[in-house]
């Protein structure tokens, strides 16, 4: 199509939308989505359409004082955390299937990590194939990816299965008083903390991965990672892990050979009288 | 005499547009007529009920309201023998009104130029002097549909520019912003306060283990549901794209909560059917 043939097709079309809103919908069946136009085009071209905005929370309890002194993982923490996870995860399977959904994407995770509890919330629009009947919760999948991205992960032949994720807290126990008074003044590694780190790199890592396993996965993707001191606890550091589990759905993977285009939009440049000097 | 910015303009207009955006509306035939604005001022005429003392149900209020009960048996002054979740109506109502009234304020002001629609809309609400008090303002710029005569009262998006261009080349028409606003409050009862607190489900254990906090998690789970179902109780049939929902909780004190859920988006109506589209191809930007 011409440029300006495209430009009356298009003053068409915004006539025909003017026209169209002389009269009430027709419809019955009304979405929601906090997905772009752009992201819903993508999913319109997998054969994917946008369901309903869902959104999953949940909040667990740390008792008192496991934060303060001690050595080792901070068991109770990492439990209140995986378990807000799981909780939040859960209900956003049940709000999405209830809605008609096949799966959730483009998932917002605001994770809030008090002293004596933590609170997960994920907040994602729920879509399905086309026109596709109800599922399961069970089978309902739940993933960070936007709908780009998925429409992306779908068009290479995988398919996403939910979200991985691995917490562990960790103490950095105290030096001796000798041992501090000694480095002090010192450029020195304080080991205490760089291992306490690896130690819960490897648990929470360790984790994720399992949790990728338990869900027939065979990779996770976009990882995400969280970690260093926690503010409330000065002897106490966080890594926290999590991603979106994949599974090769087709016989193999469809290689995607990008063209290469050349935009002509040229970034706006502004006068910055600073140049002058 | 009539703007018309396709064959020499005959008054001036004003408009937020970029410049882009402004290119990307003539080549919509959508001409921009004026910079147009709505306000409102807005007390919350029920703040006070917001610091009514615990035992006093707000179930008269209407809306969704829960009680939660002391397991222990215990009587005491300090002891949380019941909680509460209750939504703030009055809230709702208020946040609701303010924001209506700038919106119906701002379609005035376009419907009295002769508008169409109003294209890139921005709303704010800043708190004002004064406890509860909160100005709502929205913004856009009115447009005309180029040698046509408006029919309706005017149609407002929160888009603009090529994501305008986008939404009528996909199939949909722009018919309101919606914008809603849930608030539910949390009275803890005892067992929700020693969770909080980090102690077990009564005042005699110390937990070991991490429990879920039932009050808090019915709480924030309905004010988004509420959130959403008002969205939806707006649509009439139609859809609503690019929402954006915002959840903000505040802590009077220790098991006083308040939950705040706004939700924005973009009401759209189908005017055709998706055209069946080419299956994305990969590129990559040579910049």
């Amino acid at each position: 199509m011409s440029g300006e043939n495209r430009h009356d097709d298009l003053r068409a079309k915004v006539r025909e939308a003017v026209m169209s809103l002389d009269s009430p919908s027709t419809s019955s069946e009304a979405t929601t989505s906090d997905l772009s136009l752009d992201e819903e085009l993508n999913l319109h071209a997998i054969g994917w359409e946008a369901v309903e905005l869902v959104s999953g929370y949940s909040a667990f309890s740390t008792p008192m004082g496991v934060w303060s002194w001690g050595q080792g993982e901070i068991t109770a923490a990492t439990e209140a955390h995986a378990n807000a996870f799981s909780s939040a995860i859960r209900r956003l399977h049940h709000e999405a299937a209830t809605a008609g959904g096949h799966g959730v994407v483009g998932v917002h995770i605001e994770r809030s990590i008090f002293s004596t509890y933590t609170a997960v919330s994920l907040i994602g629009t729920a879509v399905r194939p086309i026109g596709a009947g109800r599922i399961s919760d069970d089978h309902v999948f739940v993933s960070d990816l936007s709908a780009r991205d998925f429409s992306r992960l779908v068009l290479a032949g995988w398919e996403p299965l939910g979200l991985a994720t691995g917490a562990s807290f960790v103490y950095a126990p105290r030096r001796t008083i000798g041992a501090a008074l000694a480095q002090q003044s010192q450029n020195v590694e304080l080991s205490n903390f760089t291992d306490a780190i690896y130690a819960a790199r490897e648990l929470a890592m360790e984790r994720m991965q399992q949790s990728a396993i338990d869900l027939h996965g065979s990779g996770v993707v976009e990882v995400k990672v969280v970690e260093g001191p926690m503010a409330f606890a000065a002897h106490a550091v966080g890594f926290t892990a999590w991603g979106t589990v994949v599974r090769l759905a087709a016989g193999e993977h469809r290689l995607m050979r990008p063209s290469l285009v050349v935009s002509l939009d040229d970034p706006v440049v502004t006068f910055d009288a600073a140049t002058l000097g | 005499m009539e703007t018309n910015l396709v064959d020499g303009a005959s008054t001036g207009f004003s408009s937020g547009l970029s410049v882009a955006d402004f290119a990307a509306c003539l080549a919509m035939d959508l001409e921009p007529v004026g910079l147009v604005q709505g306000f409102c001022a807005m007390q919350a005429g029920g703040f006070a009920m917001g610091l009514t003392q615990m035992g006093q149900p707000m179930g008269g209020q209407g809306g969704y309201v829960e009680n939660y009960q002391c397991p222990h048996g215990m009587v005491g002054g300090e002891h949380r023998m019941w909680g509460q979740n209750y939504e703030q109506t009055w809230v709702e109502q208020s946040w609701s009104g303010g924001f209506t009234a700038a919106l119906d304020r701002m379609r005035d002001e376009a419907a009295r130029l002769g508008a169409h629609g109003v294209v890139g809309v921005v709303d704010t609400e800043t708190p004002l002097a004064g406890a509860g008090v909160v100005e709502f303002h929205l913004r856009g710029t009115a447009v005309r549909v180029v040698g046509t005569t408006p029919t309706n009262t005017p149609w407002t998006t929160y888009l603009a520019g090529q994501r305008l261009v986008k939404l009528f080349e996909s199939g949909f028409a722009p018919v309101s912003v919606v914008a809603v606003a849930a608030s539910v409050r949390v009275y803890a009862y005892c067992v929700t306060e020693y969770l909080m607190g980090g102690g077990g489900v009564n005042i005699w254990s110390s937990s070991s283990s991490s429990v879920e906090i039932n009050q808090i998690v019915r709480a924030q789970s309905l004010s988004r549901d509420l959130a959403r179902s008002m969205a939806r109780a707006q649509l009439h049939g139609d859809d609503l794209h690019a929402a954006q929902l915002d959840v903000v909780d505040r802590e009077h004190e220790r098991g006083d909560l308040e939950i705040l859920s706004t939700l924005r988006g973009n009401r759209v109506r189908r005017f055709r059917a998706f055209e069946s589209l080419a299956t994305p191809r990969p590129t990559v930007r040579l910049t």
